[in-house]
């Protein structure tokens, strides 16, 4: 590994674990996180040794794929998220247990999570249509949108209270707040699989997004406030923790040169599980905010989704083989290769860590929106 | 079903349900339709063993039946505003042992892992499970013990015994196998067996918490029904596809699910009696005392196209077979089904005389 890589990784760990020993040093931090964190690390260890067990099985059932970067290489085993899931949702479903967590709002995210990855692995083995794909993210979501019966209100910002003359700091918008949901949590799935195509990247981006998330839920603890939110906030963390110990497992696997691809499995167990922590936890805006790099990259890709210009399986970046780097296509309107257009061509590493540096500034300025946002209001 | 609704006794949400169920069961059709070429192009398919000379047919079609049976369930739970935590426990526990069913039939795991799977689904409604643990006690019990109670309450061995018993259910059906048709058959018997019950159990003059069991339960064996059905269109002798392990997991914990939240595990332990039986037979051979092989299947007579038995398989398809004689696929299936049947029914006069006798 780097020293580059070796530095962002580091970035990735002791950002939050600087925020968990400084709120421990408070007294603040229960005791709760401290078991969640070491059965976690348990369930990371675990998942390593159930993905090389997993990949001469995937291999053996022909569910593999070439790497297209480079040219020349046996296939390598695909749908590694066939692992993570299951890990993923048995290391919840023991935490559930240990808590004693009958809250049904939680029950209906474990099912919602489980029911994307059935329907993410049957879609990796069966290669369904890309409408196909839409709706299983849209049924995926239902059990958590029946079972959600926390508030469905919004906050006001000041100027639209300026504007329309009113008192009011909230609206509730009732049905609209699940439609939201449910257009954004098939949003959050699909647009994780689109931004893909690097080694490394869907693995990455959803680690970062889920460091913000972490980030975000230990912020908002407070031992002074007794309200629903510091609720809120512990199950966010209880939910993406083991999500970050499965995903750095994969990691070990995916990054570049990846040795296992993640499959639609891994990118719509992702888009599901950091969907359903913002629902359950009550912070889908901020979420939205965490997506921009995907949100950028789904627009850029609008026009060839929507058939104006022709559209071929994956959009990559072209190898040179000579340098070993890879160059941006005009024909392919992604984020990807918008980027490599500007910045000249990168090797495949360097690129992959360049659009997780531009996932955690986006971060990092979602934070500063909530501010700005929040001191305005 | 119609002698209870002219008794008004039979309320319109059974009748709503039967309509969703019988646009879930044409909608499974079209899907299995659509799906057995992909199966087929991912190479998830199995030779007829019993049928020399034909092509591979599409295996796994549980993979089609599970997803139906849950958007069905979920779309009657978004229709009925139902927030149970146990019945969103037991579509959690459905649906996570249809996800490891699929990957132990595409990854073809090692037969420890499957039980650890079928342990590992069932905990989700363990964990959810807040009813009542009480187990009645029979009279003789009362009296050989001098006890005054009815009941007990036997607290964590009930969800001990839960969780074994859904393991043995989604297991057992696995192995009443090999013969087409019969892993979907078994589970339609058995699954009108729980309709039946949870029918008589409905009274309208009643307002205690078994009418929202039987409601609950009515509501969940409907739509497997639905999708068994459409499963079985394909399935029956000569079958176009195989269920899978896929379909057999789901089957058994579908049953065991819709056991647990309706409160009639008992019932659905004297259902399973062909099961049992199988699965005692085979005892010996899966205790590794004989040698088994994979598929423990009877030996086709490829002259008469009967089946015969086998003395060195120790189930209940060989020692039948051996009893009665050589049969062909068809009635040889007829035969297990007809032998479920016949336990199922036996099993509700069990349950009229341990009541009697209570």
């Amino acid at each position: 590994m780097t020293l580059l890589e070796k530095f962002l990784l580091s970035i990735l760990f002791l950002l939050p674990l600087t925020q968990i020993i400084n709120l421990f040093q408070q007294g603040a931090l229960p005791l709760y996180i401290l078991i969640t964190i070491v059965v976690c690390i348990c369930c990371y260890f675990f998942t390593l040794y159930l993905i090389k067990e997993t990949m001469p099985l995937l291999l053996k059932a022909g569910i593999q794929g070439r790497d297209l970067h480079k040219p020349g290489t046996d296939p390598i085993p695909e749908s590694i998220g066939i692992v993570s899931g299951p890990m993923y949702l048995g290391c919840v479903i023991l935490l559930q247990i240990v808590y004693q967590i009958k809250l049904s709002e939680f029950n209906a995210g474990i099912t919602s999570i489980c029911f994307m990855v059935l329907l993410g692995f049957m879609d990796d083995v069966l290669n369904v249509r890309w409408r196909v794909k839409i709706y299983l993210s849209f049924v995926s979501i239902l059990p958590l949108i029946v079972a959600y019966s926390g508030s469905t209100y919004v906050l006001i910002p000041k100027f639209v209270k300026i504007v329309f003359s009113t008192a009011h700091t909230a609206i509730d918008i009732g049905i609209f707040y699940k439609i939201f949901v449910t257009f954004f949590s098939v949003f959050c799935t699909n647009s994780i699989n689109i931004l893909a195509g690097v080694n490394g990247l869907e693995v990455g981006q959803s680690i970062v997004i889920g460091v913000a998330v972490l980030v975000l839920n230990l912020l908002r603890l407070n031992p002074n406030d007794a309200s629903m939110d510091q609720e809120y906030a512990r199950f966010s963390i209880l939910l993406i923790l083991p999500f970050l110990a499965v995903s750095f497992a994969v990691l070990k696997f995916n990054w570049c040169p990846a040795k296992v691809f993640v499959g639609d499995t891994y990118t719509y167990f992702s888009g599901m599980v950091l969907a359903v922590v913002a629902v359950i936890g009550h912070f889908p805006e901020m979420l939205a905010l965490f997506f921009i790099p995907q949100i950028l990259n789904f627009l850029f890709s609008l026009p060839q989704l929507l058939g104006f210009f022709p559209m071929s399986r994956h959009r990559l970046p072209k190898l040179n083989q000579k340098t070993g780097k890879l160059a941006g296509q005009k024909q392919h309107h992604n984020l990807i290769n918008f980027w490599l257009r500007i910045v000249g061509p990168k090797t495949e590493k360097m690129l992959c860590i360049h659009i997780l540096v531009f996932q955690a500034v986006c971060c990092v300025a979602a934070f500063g929106i909530r501010y700005l946002y929040r001191e305005f209001l």
